[in-house]
């Protein structure tokens, strides 16, 4: 049995190693997108500002991820990866506040949720 | 005694001022400014008699059609519009305090069945628990049921599907999503899972409809109002160039009869958007409260969202089912009548949402084949069951209307087969 349990010490050991590394991968690629956005380099600002989003949702990273998406929605209203993680992100993030009992932070993100169903339908409508 | 009999008799029996009472409650609960309390509930009061007056105006509007649909054809002419039941079951028949009252009663059932069972939905769509409040409500009451006996059948059974008709879709949306973390929460789930069946059985390795390229044409639906226009305002002027100028004139008086029918058509409208600005009113301060006190209740809720949530999956699935729903709904409304059944004239606003919704559905299990076939299916299978209450709707004195969305017409259906029919045997 000590075997299995120094195998299982080991497993966590490696895979928080593993984090470590995504993470810091992730924040690699964060920053070379952050200055791509700073540099007003690319044509696409709206990718980067979707990479962003999306990276730091790897990251857990829930408010800069929400910061981002938004931003991208507001630029250009393509129904897409920010409309879909958005709401997921809504959900997370009112989730931890219904945890933490926070009820103004939970009326916010159900509004949120609830504002982004409203420009969903008119986006789709639009698009016809 | 005196002062109680007031409250009770003159007070409590206007249903405007009673579901101002539920919005200060919630918003008491929430422990809201009293200035922010009194205002909500005022804008609550406000909505229910907003509400009202679009009903008014929808039924007068579909009193004339009904006339002149008659006259023309022979037979009864169905606008299904959840609106307008709810707008007359409110006002007409007089259903307002109890609809009211199990609107609330669903929130709760589907707290304690969240809370309770291993279904953590707790739906978030306020105004199609609305719609479902007041099909229990109406079908509750037609099978014999009163006070507070009425109250709780109605919320529980509108309960129940606020949890199963989200359970019932989540294997589809999991797919979809990827995520189990969220749900569907919209009243027209049976129609998505059927159409789900047909298109599995009939779209084996077809194509996904997100590889299509979609011409651009369909931009008039961009308005919800405008969508509804493109269809009442034909429907109106055509039928009362079959009803004639001689029927017609008897309705319009000094205008034209044409021109009149075009206007009342445009009455419709108006009366749609108006009844819909009620709800929103009515909805904005109740639903919130609620909401809090349900997700705080069951912390590890799923919340079940309005139909747009799955939208940005799957857009072409959205356009195409629309289409395919469309074209299934024209289908049934020239069969229908074959069957001795009334014709149901298609209703734009369901065949959108509802439509497009079982796009995404039929798109997940049977791609583009699944899409075309399921839609079809499932546009005759939207109409069939609405024109299957309308018998039921006339006995009970509705103008020329029907229900929509068909978790709701489910509920009727079961109050009208199974309930009403045990009522009978016991009573």
């Amino acid at each position: 049995m000590p075997f299995f349990k120094r195998n299982k010490k080991e497993n966590n050991v490696k895979s928080e190693v593993q984090k470590e590394v995504k993470k810091e991968h992730l924040t690699e690629q964060i920053d070379n997108y952050l200055s791509k956005l700073e540099k007003n380099e690319s044509e696409d600002p709206t990718h980067i500002l979707n990479m962003l989003g999306s990276l730091y949702f790897e990251k857990e990273d829930y408010d800069n991820a929400i910061k981002y998406y938004e931003e991208s929605i507001e630029q250009r209203k393509t129904l897409g990866k920010a409309f879909t993680d958005l709401v997921k992100l809504y959900n997370i993030k009112r989730k931890e506040a219904s945890q933490e009992g926070d009820r103004e932070k939970v009326q916010v993100y159900l509004q949120k949720s609830d504002d982004l169903m409203k420009l969903t339908k008119d986006t789709i409508r639009g698009n016809m | 005694m005196g002062v109680i009999d007031f409250i009770i008799n003159s007070i409590l029996t206007q249903a405007s001022i009673t579901i101002a009472l539920i919005a200060f409650a919630g918003l008491l609960l929430q422990r809201k400014p009293f200035g922010e309390i009194l205002s909500g509930s005022f804008k609550t009061m406000l909505g229910f008699l907003v509400l009202s007056a679009g009903s008014s105006i929808i039924v007068g509007s579909l009193l004339y059609f009904g006339d002149i649909f008659s006259e023309g054809f022979g037979m009864e002419g169905i606008v299904p519009s959840i609106e307008a039941i709810n707008g007359q079951a409110m006002n007409d028949l007089g259903l307002g305090n109890q609809i009211a009252l199990t609107f609330l009663a669903i929130f709760l059932f589907n707290i304690i069945l969240a809370r309770f069972t291993k279904w953590k939905y707790i739906f978030l769509t306020g105004q199609a628990l609305l719609w479902m409040a007041t099909m229990t409500t109406v079908f509750g009451s037609a099978a014999g049921f009163s006070g507070l006996g009425l109250i709780l059948v109605g919320g529980l059974v509108g309960g129940i599907f606020a949890v199963a008709m989200p359970a019932i879709a989540q294997p589809i949306v999991r797919k979809v999503t990827g995520t189990d973390d969220i749900a569907l929460g919209h009243f027209c789930t049976i129609g998505y899972i059927f159409a789900a069946g047909v298109s599995k059985i009939t779209g084996k390795n077809s194509d996904s409809t997100e590889n299509i390229k979609f011409p651009k044409g369909l931009g008039f639906l961009s308005d919800t109002y405008l969508s509804v226009a493109i269809v009442m305002v034909p429907l109106y002027v055509i039928t009362a160039i079959f009803a004639g100028a001689e029927f017609g004139s008897e309705l319009s008086g000094d205008v034209n009869y044409i021109v009149y029918a075009f206007l009342q058509a445009v009455q419709f409208v108006v009366g749609v958007y108006v009844l819909l600005a009620g709800v929103r009113l009515l909805l904005a301060e109740i639903v919130p409260a609620f909401r809090g006190i349900a997700l705080k209740v069951v912390p590890d809720a799923k919340p079940a969202l309005d139909c747009p949530v799955l939208f940005p999956y799957a857009p072409n699935a959205v356009t195409a089912g629309f289409i395919t729903t469309t074209i299934g709904t024209v289908i049934a409304m020239f069969v229908l009548p074959w069957f001795g059944l009334a014709m149901i004239l298609p209703g734009m606003l369901t065949n959108f949402f509802a439509g497009g919704t079982a796009g995404i559905f039929m798109n997940a299990v049977g791609g583009k084949r699944g899409v075309l076939i399921g839609g079809i299916a499932h546009g005759f299978f939207i109409t069939l069951l609405p024109a299957l209450l309308v018998p039921h709707f006339n006995n009970l004195g509705f103008v020329n209307t029907t229900a929509t969305d068909v978790d709701t017409v489910t509920a009727g259906l079961f109050f009208e087969w199974l309930i009403h029919p045990i009522m009978n045997l016991f009573g």
